[in-house]
C-alpha cells in the first residue's frame, strides 16, 4: 500500500547527510524523489565502509527511496534539465550554495512556480553575517551550539557525538517543515523554508537554555551532567550499565546493600554520601561511582540489572550496534530488513513510523550515480533523441 | 488567528513528561491550536522534577509553550463527556502513556476514530506496542543505553560514553512523532480519513542514528572511539590552536580539502598519494593527523577562521551559552529569543528550528495547569449546542 506522500513530486539539489535524508524521509513515505548530482556524485558516495562492491554505507541508508540524475547545474543547459524537473515538482530540497546558475535560485524559481515548496539547509541560517552558507559542517554546528560540552572532559579537547545529530536534525526538521508547508498550500500557495544545522541543535537544545534563564538555579540531573566527567556507565565484570535508584525508598537501602554484597561500604568515609545519592542521579553520584563500581565487578551486567530492577530500581545495558541489533527487541519487530542491490542484499533500519492505513516503506536501494537519468527524462517529457542528444553533448554526466 | 503553516488544525494534546509535549510543541508553534490536556494528578511527578521555577519544573515550562492549558478528568463521566465532544473538533489526538493505557481512560483508536474519523491519531510508547519489552519503561536516559546511544561517541583510547544533555533521545522522539502526525494530515488530505501512526522511542531514536547503525550493518564492527574525529571522514575534526582553543575544520569533499591546503600554504598536500581521497584520508588518518595538527598550533584560533573562511572551508570554533545568546547570528535568525510567561517570569528558549517565508510561525507562553478552562469548555458547550458532527477540517 502506498504511504501518505504517494503522488507528490521532490527534486532534491542536496548531498551530504541532512537534505538527503529528507528526501529518503519522503521517498520512504511515498513521495517520487529525483536527486540531482554534480557529475563527481554526492560527497557521501566517498564516505564509510564499503565492504559491498562500491557501496558506502552511510550514504545507502540516507539516499534509498530516491531516484538519481548526475549533470552540473552551474552550466546553462544542465540548469534547464534541472529548470524543467522542477516545474513538475512540488517539492525542492536544497543546500544553500548548491549551485550558482541564477535560474536556479530560489527567487526565480518562486516566481516561475508560486505553488512550489522550496527547502533551503543552510549551515547557519538564512540571515546574518554567516547566512545561507552550505551545510557540511556536523561539527562546525555540534560546536557553535556547544554540544560537545556534554561530552568528553571539560578542559580537554573536545569530543564529539559520533551520530551527525545536527544534520539528521535538520533533515528531520526540512521533512516536517515541508508537510506543513503542504498542509498550508491550497490557501498560501508555495512558499520558502530555510532549517540549518545549527538552528536544529540550538533548538535540541532548548531545554538548557530554558534552564539558564536562572543561571544561579539551572541544576538538574538531566542537566548538571554537562559539568560533569564522561558518563561510561556503571562497570561490571563484562561491561557497563546505567544504573538508578530514583524510585527506590531510603527504607530499601539495607537491601541495595545486602544484594550487592557491599556491606563494606559501611565503613567508607563516603558512606553518608552515598546514602543519600540516587544512584546514577544525583549531584554526588560521580563522586561515590567507585563504591558501586567496587561492589559491581563482582557481578555481570546482566545480574547487575537484574537485581536493580528487583529493588525496584532502573537498570539498562550500555549497548553497542552489535548489542542492540541483536536483541530481542529489534529482531522481535524485524526493524533491520534487507534491501535488494546490485552487489546483493544490505540490511537496513526501516523507517520509524507505523501508518496503520498507508505503511511507508524502503521503496529502493540507494541509486547508482545518474542510474535514472533517462528514465526520470522521459517522464518529464523528454525524447530517446534529446535524452541522447544531452549525453553526447556531456550534459548530463553518466 | 494563528499565522503559521497548521493555523486552523486541532490538537486533542494527551501527553506528558517529554517526548509527547515536545511534538504537540512543534505543532503548537506552527500555528495549530494545541489543547494540551492534563488530568488532575498530573501536577507531580514530571511537574516537579528539579531544577524548578517557582515550584514547576524547567521541563514542564520548556515543553509547553504554544499550547492551551485544560484540566480534564478522564474517569469521571462527566470529563470523558467533555473530552468525546473534544475530540470531534480535533484534527489531531497525540498521546505517550504505556501501551494500554488509552483503554483504561476510554480514548483507545477504536473510540476516538468512531467519534472521529478523520483524526490522525498518534500513540507514542518506549519500545512500541508488541514484543517481549513493550511494558518497560521508556525515557531519555534508559534508551540511550539500550540503543547504542553511546556506540559512536568517545575519546580517542576511552571508553563508548553518553550524551550528558540527558533530554536528546526523548526530544528526538518528539520530532519524529510531530512528523508522522503531519504526513498522516498530508495523506488525509487526499483520502478524507484520518489514521492510526505509532511511534516508539526505539524506532525513532535508531531511526536517528541512521548512517551509524547503517555502516556498523555493513561492516559488523562498531564504531571506532575517535574523539573529536568524524567516522567516515578526514580531516573532519578539531585540531588545537596556539591559543589552546579548539577550532572544528570538516572537508569531505575533494575541493574542500584542496581549499584546506592552499588555506594552510601546503600544496604538496594534495599531491600526496596517502591523502588523495576521503578513502585515502580515512585509511591514513593518524599520518593525516600528524601532518596538520603542528601546523595549526603555530597560529591563534581566530587566524585560522579568517583563512579557512576565505577559502571556504567549513570550520568553527566552540560557543558557550554567554556567547550564544548574544551573538549576532543567533539574533538575526531568531535561534534564541525570551518568552514571558505569566508564573515563571522571563525564560531563554529558541524558538522553533524552521523559518516560513509565507507562515511564520509563533512561539507564546507556556499555560499554567487549566489556564484556559473556562474558554475551552465554552466552546464545548457551544459546539454541543449546535449539534454539529465533526468539522471537514483540511479536507
Amino acid at each position: 500500500m502506498p504511504g501518505p506522500l504517494e503522488g507528490y513530486r521532490v527534486v532534491e539539489l542536496a548531498e551530504g547527510v541532512g537534505g538527503p535524508y529528507c528526501g529518503s524521509a519522503l521517498g520512504d513515505a511515498g513521495a517520487d524523489v529525483v536527486k540531482i548530482e554534480r557529475p563527481e556524485g554526492d560527497r557521501a558516495r566517498g564516505w564509510g565502509s564499503r565492504t559491498k562492491g562500491d557501496l558506502g554505507a552511510a550514504f545507502q541508508s540516507v539516499n534509498r527511496s530516491t531516484r538519481s540524475i548526475a549533470l552540473d547545474p552551474d552550466t546553462n543547459e544542465g540548469a534547464a534539465v534541472v529548470k524543467k524537473l522542477i516545474a513538475g515538482a512540488d517539492i525542492v530540497i536544497a543546500d544553500a550554495g548548491f549551485t550558482r546558475h541564477p535560474d536556479l535560485q530560489p527567487d526565480a524559481l518562486m516566481a516561475a512556480h508560486p505553488q512550489l515548496i522550496y527547502v533551503q539547509i543552510s549551515e547557519f541560517g538564512e540571515h546574518g553575517p554567516q547566512g545561507n552558507q552550505p551545510p557540511y559542517g556536523e561539527l562546525v554546528a555540534q560546536l557553535a551550539s556547544e554540544a560537545t560540552t556534554s561530552l568528553g572532559v571539560i578542559g580537554e579537547s573536545a569530543v564529539r557525538l559520533g551520530n551527525d545529530n545536527a544534520s539528521m536534525y535538520a533533515g528531520i526538521f526540512a521533512t516536517q517543515a515541508i508537510c506543513a508547508a503542504l498542509l498550508a498550500r491550497d490557501q498560501q500557495g508555495g512558499q520558502r523554508i530555510d532549517v540549518s544545522l545549527f538552528g536544529a541543535m540550538l533548538f535540541m537544545r532548548s531545554t538548557l537554555w530554558v534552564a539558564l534563564s536562572n543561571p544561579d538555579e539551572w541544576w538538574g540531573f538531566h542537566l548538571d551532567s554537562y559539568v560533569k566527567p564522561p558518563e561510561y556507565g556503571y562497570r561490571c565484570s563484562d561491561g557497563a550499565v546505567l544504573f538508578s535508584l530514583q524510585g527506590v525508598g531510603p527504607e530499601r537501602r539495607d537491601d541495595v546493600y545486602q544484594t550487592f554484597e557491599m556491606e563494606w561500604v559501611r565503613a567508607d568515609p563516603l558512606f553518608d554520601l552515598l546514602n543519600q545519592d540516587g544512584g546514577g542521579v544525583g549531584r554526588y553520584s560521580h563522586v561515590v561511582r567507585p563504591l558501586w563500581e567496587r561492589a559491581f565487578s563482582k557481578f555481570t551486567m546482566d545480574e547487575v540489572i537484574t537485581k536493580t530492577r528487583a529493588l525496584g530500581g532502573q537498570a539498562w545495558p550500555k549497548n553497542s550496534y552489535e548489542m542492540l541489533v541483536n536483541s530481542d527487541q529489534v529482531q522481535y519487530l524485524k526493524l533491520i530488513q534487507p534491501v535488494e542491490t546490485p552487489f546483493g542484499p544490505i540490511d537496513q533500519m526501516i523507517p520509524p513510523w507505523e501508518f496503520a492505513d498507508t505503511p511507508a516503506a524502503i521503496q529502493r536501494p540507494a541509486p547508482r550515480l545518474g542510474e535514472h537519468a533517462a528514465e526520470v527524462l522521459a517522464e518529464a517529457g523528454y525524447s530517446t533523441a534529446e535524452v541522447a542528444a544531452l549525453r553526447s553533448r556531456g550534459v548530463l554526466a553518466s | 488567528m494563528a499565522t503559521g503553516p497548521l493555523s486552523g488544525i486541532r490538537v486533542f494534546d494527551l501527553t506528558l513528561a517529554m517526548v509527547g509535549p515536545w511534538a504537540s510543541m512543534q505543532l503548537g508553534a506552527m500555528g495549530a491550536d494545541v489543547i494540551h490536556v492534563e488530568q488532575p494528578e498530573q501536577r507531580v511527578g514530571a511537574f516537579q522534577v528539579p531544577p524548578t521555577i517557582n515550584g514547576t519544573s524547567i521541563g514542564y515550562i520548556s515543553w509547553n509553550m504554544n499550547k492551551r492549558g485544560f484540566t480534564l478528568d478522564l474517569k469521571s463521566p462527566q470529563g470523558r463527556a467533555n473530552a468525546y465532544e473534544l475530540i470531534k473538533t480535533c484534527d489531531v489526538f497525540l498521546m505517550n502513556m504505556r501501551p494500554d493505557v488509552a483503554g483504561r481512560l476510554g480514548v483507545d483508536y477504536e473510540t476516538v476514530s468512531q467519534i472521529n474519523p478523520g483524526i490522525v491519531y498518534c500513540t507514542v510508547t518506549g519500545w512500541g506496542h508488541t514484543g517481549p519489552m513493550r511494558d518497560l519503561p521508556g525515557a531519555d536516559g534508559q534508551v540511550q543505553y539500550f540503543t547504542g546511544g553511546a556506540a559512536a561517541n568517545g575519546a580517542e583510547g576511552e571508553d563508548t560514553e553518553i550524551y550528558r544533555h540527558s533530554t536528546q533521545f526523548d526530544a528526538t522522539t518528539g520530532n519524529y512523532a510531530c512528523m508522522s502526525i503531519l504526513m498522516g494530515l498530508v495523506g488525509r488530505k487526499k483520502t478524507g480519513k484520518g489514521q492510526r501512526v505509532d511511534i516508539s522511542m526505539l524506532r525513532a531514536t535508531t531511526a536517528m542514528q541512521t548512517p551509524r547503525i547503517a555502516e556498523y550493518l555493513m561492516s559488523k564492527q562498531n564504531p571506532a572511539r575517535l574523539g573529536n574525529q568524524a567516522q567516515a571522514t578526514a580531516p573532519d575534526r578539531a585540531f588545537m590552536c596556539a591559543d589552546r582553543r579548539d577550532l572544528g575544520v570538516s572537508a569531505t569533499n575533494e575541493e574542500e580539502w584542496q581549499a584546506l591546503c592552499k588555506a594552510l600554504g601546503r600544496l604538496e598536500f594534495i599531491e600526496d598519494p596517502r591523502f588523495a581521497t576521503n578513502t585515502d584520508r580515512v585509511d591514513h588518518r593518524q599520518e593525516l593527523s600528524d601532518a596538520l595538527s603542528p601546523i595549526f598550533a603555530s597560529m591563534p584560533l581566530d587566524y585560522w577562521v579568517l583563512e579557512l573562511n576565505r577559502a571556504g572551508v567549513p570550520n568553527g570554533r566552540l560557543m558557550r551559552w554567554d556567547e550564544i545568546r548574544h551573538h549576532e547570528q543567533v539574533l538575526d535568525n531568531n535561534y534564541i529569543a525570551p518568552v514571558d510567561t505569566r508564573e515563571w517570569g522571563r525564560v531563554w528558549t529558541s524558538p522553533g528550528p524552521w523559518h516560513f517565508s509565507k507562515t511564520p510561525t509563533e512561539w507564546s507562553a507556556t499555560p499554567t495547569i487549566g489556564e484556559h478552562n473556562a474558554e475551552i469548555v465554552a466552546e464545548i458547550e457551544a459546539h454541543r449546542a449546535a449539534g454539529s458532527s465533526t468539522p471537514q477540517r483540511g479536507a
